[in-house]
């Protein structure tokens, strides 16, 4: 029973982990499904999103308004603007001037805006970590109260939830809406679409907003959890959420919700199984080997031959 | 080169090195070498101040032997190239005594400058074991050396009689060096060592860890590392009902530890060289402090205080301004300084500096804990 609780907690905390790189992956893999190059500035757009909502929850603090929907509510909003600006003008600004060169042009163009964007906010905030303020206590507890007891906190059930929301969201959007299917057309083929009548731009700007909004969520959900934010934390948690969008199959986006889950628990289960030393080891050792057998990620479509 | 300009150079030179020299007759030129700029100048201001004090106390009771001591300061930005090009800088303005520098990163390739050069460096700061290990002859300290911090901190683990202890660090040489003493202390005394692991520096999550932790039901967890990590793991230990305590080294005694963790800082455990400006004999050097509007309780403040002390002290010792001279009287004799009794041993540390252990609290002030 000990041993099942225990498994049961490192699976909680694998799949919390898990779903907001979910959230982060789907901005690089619908980049990637959409115009083939790698938004490396991505990372840096969620880390955006979290100081922005930990500037808003000071603010609205400073204003003495405590009431929690309100404030997370207005918090993700401004994140959510924010961030998504920061995505359609980085797109408009070093991607678009850059389209259709060799494929490695955006990609230094994409590395050269992340390194602006994270300086820029060293600059602007400090090097510091910040503190986010704990808006969401408490939780679920099971077990006997004098052994181990698995807990499932308030704030892991919000991040279960509004990434669940925020993926059916999407895939609705994707299947059912007008731009949706405009995405769809143009990620099948660019030139045709364009063709055919459809502003392949705005679609492309469409693309980078979106992927901006669900980051800033992120953004805001995993500076609660963890705590502390600081300029570089949008660097590592994209590196991870870029490895489950290739894990999962880049350019697919039930892929990337699949890639970040299977990655959070792998990562967790090797902390709490073997050390969290070897965590990383055995994340991208898994990387490498599911590349090795399946070059396309778990989910993608092996005739993706573009750029 | 063309010959007026080759003339002017060489008049300018001449001027210099003229000049130069008839400084060095009066005065004994001091180099202070920190970072007055970057992301720890707050540390570098400490280290000014202190030393600075220090010049003006010694050059107001009649300097050493009746020469005045001058201070030549310069900025190394706690950056390692920054540290050579200061090193060099000072080594052309004939100086032959340093008090520096901070980071223990520039401290060692600055001091290959001095030992080559013959210049005798005291650092207030810089705690690596390594910059002494290398059999340096000019090479002080006037602070304790990371491998004293683990055994007092383990020690104060055995006394509270814990039933299992977890040891954690980032994989850093500082973190790991620290937590592996500590572990090796408390595995002498017999006291179970339930985990010993290594986490990422710069990792947010820490859930795993915290779940581990709880599974091997510890009730005392050491943290060989800084504050960044620590204080997300507090943070989210606390939040997931762990009660064990937790105890760290001196880089995570640190004000921002409060703003990550909150009140989950409460009652953590740190080995801090202890507050200097609150011992007795000390009142009179306090008061010289508030009077000048700095404040002494730094920790590098009363340290580079007493490294410019050293300086003197040894030069009288010495009867000599050689620095070779003065390293050998600083090696053979007792000085009172205000970080207490100094001796040093034949690596240029001191023979002991005491680490004491405080318990933290929520709002950033710390208490000795006996």
């Amino acid at each position: 029973m000990q041993d099942f609780l225990y498994f049961l907690q490192q699976l909680i905390n694998g799949l919390t982990i898990g779903s907001t790189y979910a959230l982060i992956a789907i901005g690089y893999t619908m980049v990637y499904g959409i115009i083939g190059m790698i938004n490396f500035a991505h990372g840096e757009i969620y880390m955006i999103g979290a100081y922005t909502a930990l500037i808003a929850i000071t603010g609205l603090a400073a204003l003495g308004i405590a009431w929690l929907p309100l404030v997370l509510i207005v918090a993700l909003i401004c994140a959510m603007i924010v961030s998504s600006s920061m995505g359609w003008a980085v797109e408009r600004v070093a991607y678009r001037p850059v389209r259709g060169k060799h494929r490695l042009i955006p990609l230094i163009s994409a590395i050269g805006m992340s390194i602006f964007l994270q300086n820029y906010v060293h600059l602007a905030q400090g090097s510091r970590n910040v503190g986010f303020p704990d808006l969401i206590e408490g939780g679920f507890r099971f077990g006997a109260a004098d052994s181990f007891q698995t807990s499932i906190s308030y704030m892991q059930i919000t991040i279960f939830i509004t990434t669940l929301v925020c993926m059916t969201v999407l895939s609705l959007f994707i299947s059912r809406s007008r731009i949706g299917r405009a995405c769809r057309a143009v990620s099948q083929d660019l030139g045709m679409a364009n063709l055919l009548g459809i502003d392949t731009n705005r679609i492309i700007s469409a693309t980078f907003v979106i992927g901006a909004a669900l980051a800033a969520v992120a953004g805001l959900l995993l500076g609660m959890y963890y705590g502390s934010i600081d300029p570089l934390f949008g660097f590592i948690a994209g590196l991870k959420a870029f490895t489950a969008a290739v894990l999962g199959g880049i350019g697919s986006i039930p892929g990337a919700m699949l890639g970040g889950l299977i990655l959070g628990v792998a990562e967790s289960m090797t902390s709490g199984y073997l050390s969290g030393e070897y965590k990383d080891v055995v994340s991208f050792g898994l990387l490498i080997l599911i590349l090795l057998f399946k070059p396309t990620g778990l989910l993608g479509k092996p005739e993706v031959e573009k750029i | 080169m063309s010959t007026p300009i080759k003339k002017l150079v060489t008049a300018i030179g001449t001027s210099i090195a003229v000049m130069g020299a008839g400084h060095a007759a009066a005065e004994i030129k001091i180099g202070i070498a920190g970072p007055m700029t970057g992301p720890v100048a707050q540390y570098g201001d400490m280290q000014f101040s202190g030393a600075r004090m220090a010049i003006e106390r010694i050059n107001a009771d009649g300097g050493v032997d009746g020469e005045m001591l001058e201070a030549v300061e310069v900025d190394d930005v706690c950056d390692p190239k920054q540290a050579v090009t200061v090193a060099n800088r000072l080594v052309n303005e004939g100086v032959r005594y340093v008090v520096g520098h901070l980071c223990s990163s520039s401290t060692q390739p600055a001091s290959d400058i001095y030992e080559d050069e013959g210049i005798l460096m005291i650092t207030p700061a810089s705690t690596s074991p390594d910059i002494t290990e290398r059999g340096y002859e000019l090479v002080f300290r006037t602070i304790g050396l990371d491998s004293m911090q683990g055994p007092v901190a383990g020690k104060h683990l055995i006394s509270l009689e814990p039933e299992r202890v977890a040891v954690v660090h980032d994989k850093q040489q500082y973190g790991e060096g620290i937590a592996t003493s500590v572990r090796d202390t408390l595995e002498d005394a017999g006291v179970e060592v339930a985990m010993f692991e290594g986490i990422t520096a710069g990792d947010k999550d820490f859930s795993s860890l915290i779940t581990k932790l709880k599974q091997a039901d510890v009730d005392y967890v050491y943290y060989g590392g800084y504050h960044p990590e620590l204080g997300l793991i507090l943070r989210q230990a606390r939040s997931a009902d762990l009660d064990a305590v937790f105890m760290g080294p001196e880089g995570v005694g640190n004000k921002d530890i409060n703003t990550i963790a909150g009140d989950a800082a409460e009652g953590l455990l740190v080995t801090l060289p202890p507050s200097f400006d609150e011992k007795e004999e000390n009142q009179d050097l306090v008061k010289a402090f508030e009077e000048k509007d700095e404040d002494p309780s730094g920790p590098f403040v009363l340290t580079s205080y007493s490294a410019v002390q050293l300086i003197a002290e040894g030069i009288e010792a010495a009867g000599s301004t050689d620095p070779f001279d003065v390293a050998e009287a600083l090696r053979e004799g007792t000085f009172q300084t205000p970080i207490g009794t100094v001796e040093y041993d034949s690596k240029g540390d001191m023979e002991s500096f005491e680490f004491v252990v405080y318990e933290w609290h929520s709002d950033g002030s710390k208490t000795p804990v006996n």
